[in-house]
């Protein structure tokens, strides 16, 4: 009887083993996959991306920052495809406000993100709309209000905005620091618990003491606020917004989050490094494929191939049903 | 010796790491009333469950009538002789009662790719004339009837067809006295015709009344078959427990004063649709319980006590007259809560064992400023899961890996960690095995013993009996009686109150 029990034990270790082996390789499996990538580009190219790397990482500070933002929103089970919108109409505050100043600029921008986010999040808790379908309708609101404000023309930024973006050191920093204290307010305070927690199982967390309805609705407001400030490093780096701008940011995010392993419904098996390993083996796949000389026609192809290929591998099966 | 319609050998289910039914094995009869008895979890369903076709088989087999049987679905096993009237409601609305009845089986009123309806309709109408349902018009969508006449037609749907097995899964409790009586008068008839009923309750003076032949089962594990001409309740019971049902199981005082002092005052409370107009306090180191049909209302108690209800009206008040009307607000006062609906309310399904335990408690985890400290985070899982005795390789485990009772200890371990004064228990014992059971049940008599006070809200009436100082019953929403504790109460006295 002892020896069944003590086998019995052995067996379910064995099989918590395997379960961790797997758990770790799907942690692994992103960052392998960026190395993996961009070795194979560099072959290919015959080491232009190492030599243009520069180039390469200017591509990856709006996608990053924005991601941040949406990577909140999708660990609480949420979605949101509005990011593009929001991007393209902060920057067009951006450029126009940064003709009396710029650091009002910045401000302007992320008030802007904020003031969208919040309208999202009115529609997701107050009305109790799903994230996915309140967010498609803002997206397709904001960008008829792009076109609209860029129909003659499009809108410029103040030439010293435009001269901040020959500085790469400004972005780099501006990017640490939404990723820095991203991952500090994720990893090291009571907010990411709580959003995991979300995710995870809302009415639970709900009697658990954790304010829900509140959460979400900051949380929107945040990643506005987020993709807002990224708008001002979209603003200096292209200097001028047309009716196109910020045009499938939200896909671009999609994809890199889970690209970097994010599961898709969010949850406690969410990690901060899905935005950082996801958005840079994103922008690497995409300069690489664009230095092949890949029509965009193509690369929106092989974009759609890998984003389902990752999306088999990362989906958490069992929570699936509570994407919100 | 009656002839042996089924074989079950050496059947065994898991789901996950519970194992719901380990490697049982007997035989049930021809022309018997075959009564499967045991707590919850002991794995009665998830066997009945199997043979109708709802879970598939881990290992073991169905031997029905000398032949191997494995029915894919609850059709295939309609085929197969096997037929099971369930506890929840089992017919489908937006159909019509005789669609209802003869639901998978279709077939024998369509000729040319067209359904001849009518047909359908007298054949239905003439099993509920037979049946004596005939006040059910098969015609009606199954909609307009309510839920004890909808029963009914479940009744004709799992039995018109003469099958070999019918298996009755606490239907019983779900019925009014009537209700039942029909049933009974069905599951003698289909025993006289030389069927079989696998009848499943947990009323034991029913069971005992009912049925020949009585099979145990416990924690998954086969124990016993007895005659039922040959025992007792009371040998029943032990079988079930294992043991003497007695002594320490439940709290053993009687006679204790309770404190004078209210700790919580709850005024006129009301809940449309809910409760009505509900008053009571709460007492320092009282355990008042609450009993009452599912639909009594008493389960909104709960959640009003916990500021989790919509739309309350009255108040919930602390002995100092702070209002308590939002949940965070009944957290920072110390007031605790484990939902009925444990695995939606209670537990983070999908998070690990330790989060789940620190949730509330995160700001005293704090290391510097607003960052937590990871290590008093690990501490103080550990320490609370370990207080628990959770069963768990460890905290960072997900929870949707353990068994309800383990689930429900995750929960217990989350308020003691909190040191909550007031503790709002609904159903705790629900769907927990009898080990668990005992060590909630000396839990709450600790606590009782440190000064703090709980609610109990239980459908079991024998753990209120046994646990409460007071016990309030609730009827359509509204207070119906109030029993103190004494030894000669019993279920009975309860009962009258509640219905």
């Amino acid at each position: 009887m002892a020896e069944k029990s003590i086998a019995k034990t052995a067996s379910r270790e064995e099989e918590l083993k395997k379960v961790s082996r797997a758990m770790l390789m799907r942690q692994l499996l992103p960052a392998v996959g960026l190395v993996a990538v961009f070795i194979v580009f560099n072959i290919l190219t015959k080491g232009r991306m190492v030599s243009k790397f520069s180039l390469v990482m200017s591509q990856v500070y709006v996608t990053m920052i924005a991601s941040t933002g949406v990577f909140f929103i999708m660990t609480m089970g949420g979605l949101d495809f509005s990011q593009g919108s929001i991007l393209g109409m902060a920057s067009i505050v951006v450029c126009m406000v940064s003709k009396v100043s710029i650091p009002l600029s910045i401000l302007a921008g992320i008030g802007t993100g904020a003031a969208i986010g919040a309208m999202n999040g009115f529609f997701y808790v107050n009305r109790k709309i799903k994230s996915f379908i309140v967010t498609i309708c803002t997206m397709f609101l904001f960008r008829g209000i792009i076109k609209y404000m860029t129909s003659n023309s499009p809108v410029m930024g103040d030439i010293k905005l435009t001269m901040l973006g020959m500085n790469e050191t400004l972005k780099m920093i501006c990017t640490l620091v939404v990723i820095v204290l991203g991952l500090l307010a994720f990893r090291f305070t009571k907010f990411g618990i709580h959003l995991k927690a979300i995710g995870a199982g809302e009415k639970a967390a709900k009697y658990a003491g954790i304010r829900t309805d509140r959460m979400k609705f900051l949380v929107y407001v945040l990643a506005g606020a987020i993709t807002g400030f990224a708008a001002f490093i979209n603003a200096i780096k292209v200097g001028s917004v047309t009716a196109s701008g910020g045009n499938q940011l939200e896909t671009q995010i999609l994809i890199a989050l889970v690209l970097g392993g994010m599961p898709i419904s969010g949850g406690a098996k969410s990690s901060f490094l899905n935005v950082i390993i996801g958005s840079l083996l994103y922008t690497v796949l995409i300069s690489g494929l664009n230095m092949m000389g890949l029509t965009t026609q193509a690369m929106q192809l092989v974009q759609g191939v890998v984003f389902l290929i990752f999306v088999t591998v990362f989906a958490d099966r069992q929570s699936l049903q509570v994407i919100k | 010796m009656s002839e042996v319609r089924l074989q079950i050998q050496h059947l065994s289910k898991t789901f996950g790491i519970t194992k719901a039914v380990q490697d049982v094995s007997f035989t049930i009869n021809k022309g018997e009333i075959h009564a499967l008895i045991g707590e919850n979890g002991s794995g009665k369903s998830t066997l009945t469950n199997m043979l109708t076709g709802i879970y598939s088989i881990d290992s073991g087999h169905f031997i029905l009538d000398g032949k191997e049987i494995h029915p894919k679905n609850q059709v295939a096993a309609n085929d197969e002789g096997v037929s099971i009237i369930v506890q929840e409601l089992g017919t489908l609305s937006g159909l019509t009662v005789a669609e209802n009845i003869f639901l998978g089986h279709e077939d024998r009123f369509v000729h040319m790719g067209i359904k001849n309806t009518n047909a359908m309709n007298r054949e239905a109408q003439k099993l509920l004339d037979d049946y004596g349902f005939g006040r059910i018009k098969a015609g009606d969508m199954v909609d307009d009837y309510n839920f004890e006449d909808r029963k009914l037609v479940e009744i004709v749907k799992a039995t018109y067809f003469k099958p070999k097995i019918v298996v009755v899964d606490e239907t019983t409790t779900a019925l009014s006295q009537e209700g039942r009586e029909e049933l009974y008068k069905v599951m003698k008839r289909i025993r006289g015709e030389g069927g079989t009923i696998i009848f499943i309750s947990h009323d034991l003076e029913e069971v005992l009344r009912l049925s020949d032949t009585i099979t145990i089962l416990r924690d998954g594990v086969y124990i016993d078959t007895v005659a039922a001409s040959q025992v007792s309740e009371e040998d029943l019971k032990r079988l079930m427990v294992g043991r003497e049902v007695t002594g320490n199981y439940y709290r053993a005082d009687y006679g204790e004063a309770v404190s004078k002092e209210v700790v919580l005052s709850v005024k006129d409370v009301t809940v449309p649709g809910q409760i009505e107009h509900v008053s009571f306090d709460l007492h320092k180191g009282e355990i008042l319980g609450f009993g009452g049909l599912s639909e009594s209302g008493m389960h909104e108690v709960g959640k009003a006590c916990f500021g989790a209800s919509f739309d309350r009206t009255g108040s919930v008040t602390l002995a100092d007259g702070t209002p308590i009307n939002s949940i965070p607000a009944a957290i920072s006062h110390s007031i605790a809560y484990t939902s009925k609906d444990r695995d939606n309310e209670s537990v983070v399904m999908n998070q690990s064992i330790g989060d789940n335990i620190c949730l509330p408690s995160l700001d005293a985890l704090r290391s510097v400023g607003c960052f937590l400290s990871g290590k008093k985070m690990k501490n103080f899982a550990n320490k609370y899961a370990k207080e628990m005795s959770v069963k768990m390789v460890n905290t960072d485990q997900f929870v949707s890996d353990l068994s309800g009772g383990n689930k429900q200890k995750v929960v217990l371990a989350r308020w003691i960690g909190k040191d909550s004064d007031i503790l709002v228990l609904d159903s705790p014992t629900r769907g927990i095995d009898i080990k668990v059971k005992q060590d909630i049940y000396q839990l709450m008599d600790q606590m009782r013993k440190e000064g703090k006070s709980i609610i109990m809200i239980s459908e079991e009436l024998m753990e209120l009996i046994g646990m409460c100082d007071r016990i309030l019953i609730m009827k359509d929403g509204k207070i119906s009686g109030e029993l103190e504790r004494n030894q000669d109460l019993d279920e009975n006295s309860l009962i009258e109150k509640m219905v």
